[in-house]
């Protein structure tokens, strides 16, 4: 079972990935209501960044998840599997000179968040898959944001103890004396 | 040039950027043009359905429960108009089941084997939804193992709700009707103007969600209220599903051209169970 310990944030990505869909489903009136966007899934690679900065296997369980969130969300490649990987590169690198503060913390998600979100629009209006207009855009930063800062709240803590404890490809027995 | 070619960082952050792109262009061409996803696409979509399905079945019982008592709330006024109702529903079925019976002996007599009527349909499940509200996509619980294909018109609260874009085995991808997707395959619709002939158009979206009932000859002949179907003209869907019902008549911005916007029938916002029509006739 030791083995496995490994792909514990994997397996906690997918769940993830699954509960992302289901609560976008549920929560649908709340997220079409106010036009947000709903990124549960993306901020647990933000978070699982921030908290550990030096693994770098983690940019390629990044990858890996933008690969398959793009292909059950959007049915294209290219919006998850390039933004989640560049995110989780620039937070390692930015993570290395912030504050180790709940709030800093917070605050630099919520920008990411606001450049993910910036990016799925420009991507989906230059591929044709959806037309919408920069105010929509506008109007949906302010309500993805509140969302965004909910999810983060909640599972702040979750990310915190998986990226501690079970690092991705890194068995933390091989450093126990 | 020379300089741009020694300066390796930059170098590399262009063919990245064209990898990128041709990664995106050439999955929305598979998108588009493919009837079945990539076997490792369809495997991947079927192992995160089957995950939300598990993730759902706790999520479902808070939120049935939920249901349930604003169901219980609303009882009363529901079961009045029902009453109201039954009368005409008991006649309607009788008349049917008389239409019906009578149809089929006038195919049998010309020796018409299936028409552009005729369809099967598969009841199935929405699972998931995107998680952006800019992008129209449902995840239905049924695939290729229930004989569903791409572009089969699904139907939700007695309209039709979108398309199929892509199934996998146990899962497939529905696009809403009210989708900006500039690809997206439009419904052939008729209608029956107030002179009583049909009027033949196609289904696009306008503005934000607008239906609207375009590239019709005689578009002014119809009015408000008036119930709009699909004609079966496209290939892909039967003909007689009910779209929607035609919510105002005006022109465009210019003058020109009518502009003829529609209330549609089928349950967009929160659609939980789903109707696949599988047409009969072939294209």
């Amino acid at each position: 079972m030791h083995v496995f310990k490994k792909f514990t944030l994997a397996f906690a990505l997918y769940v993830a990935l699954v509960t992302n869909a289901s609560l976008s489903f549920f929560l649908h009136q709340f997220f079409a209501n106010t036009g947000g966007s709903n990124l549960l899934m993306p901020i647990g690679i933000m978070l699982i960044a921030l908290f550990d900065d030096t693994n770098k296997n983690e940019i390629w369980l990044s990858l890996c998840s933008g690969i398959i969130a793009d292909l059950y969300y959007f049915g294209i490649i290219g919006i998850y599997t390039i933004s989640l990987p560049i995110i989780c590169w620039g937070l390692q690198r930015i993570a290395r000179f912030l504050p180790e503060v709940f709030w800093v913390r917070i605050l630099v998600v919520l920008l990411t968040v606001i450049l993910l979100d910036s990016y799925t629009w420009m991507i989906i209006n230059l591929v044709g898959i959806s037309s919408i207009s920069v105010t929509k855009l506008l109007t949906s930063i302010i309500p993805t944001l509140c969302w965004s800062l909910l999810f983060t709240i909640i599972t702040y803590k979750l990310w915190d103890v998986l990226a501690s404890n079970y690092p991705f490809m890194v068995n933390l027995d091989n450093y126990k004396q | 040039m020379k300089k741009f070619l020694q300066n390796k960082k930059l170098l590399s952050v262009c063919i990245v950027i064209i990898i990128a792109f041709s990664i995106i262009g050439g999955s929305v061409s598979l998108r588009n043009n493919r009837n079945t996803p990539l076997l490792i696409q369809s495997f991947g979509n079927d192992i995160v359905a089957v995950g939300t399905r598990i993730v759902n079945f706790p999520i479902s019982i808070v939120s049935g429960n939920l249901n349930s008592v604003y169901d219980l709330l609303k009882t009363q006024d529901e079961n009045n108009y029902l009453k109201s109702r039954v009368t005409e529903l008991q006649q309607t079925k009788t008349r049917n089941q008389a239409l019906e019976a009578e149809n089929q002996q006038l195919k049998a007599a010309l020796k018409v084997k299936q028409t552009m009527t005729d369809y099967d349909t598969v009841q199935a499940s929405v699972i998931s939804r995107s998680p952006d509200s800019w992008l129209d996509l449902l995840v239905i619980n049924k695939g290729t193992t229930s004989g569903l294909q791409k572009n089969m018109a699904v139907m939700s609260g007695g309209g039709v709700i979108g398309r199929i874009v892509e199934t996998n085995a146990a899962s497939a991808k529905v696009e809403l009707i009210t989708t900006s997707d500039k690809s997206a395959n439009r419904f052939a619709v008729e209608a029956e103007a107030t002179n009583g002939k049909k009027v033949h158009g196609v289904i696009t979206v306008i503005g934000s969600n607008t239906l609207a009932f375009t590239q019709a000859i005689d578009a002014h002949k119809l009015k408000a209220g008036i119930k709009v179907y699909t004609s079966g003209m496209g290939g892909n869907s039967p003909k007689g599903l009910l779209i929607g019902s035609i919510a105002t008549t005006t022109h465009d911005t210019f003058g020109l051209s009518n502009l003829i916007k529609i209330n549609p029938a089928g349950e967009l916002n929160d659609p939980s169970i789903v109707t696949v029509i599988k047409r009969k006739v072939a294209e």
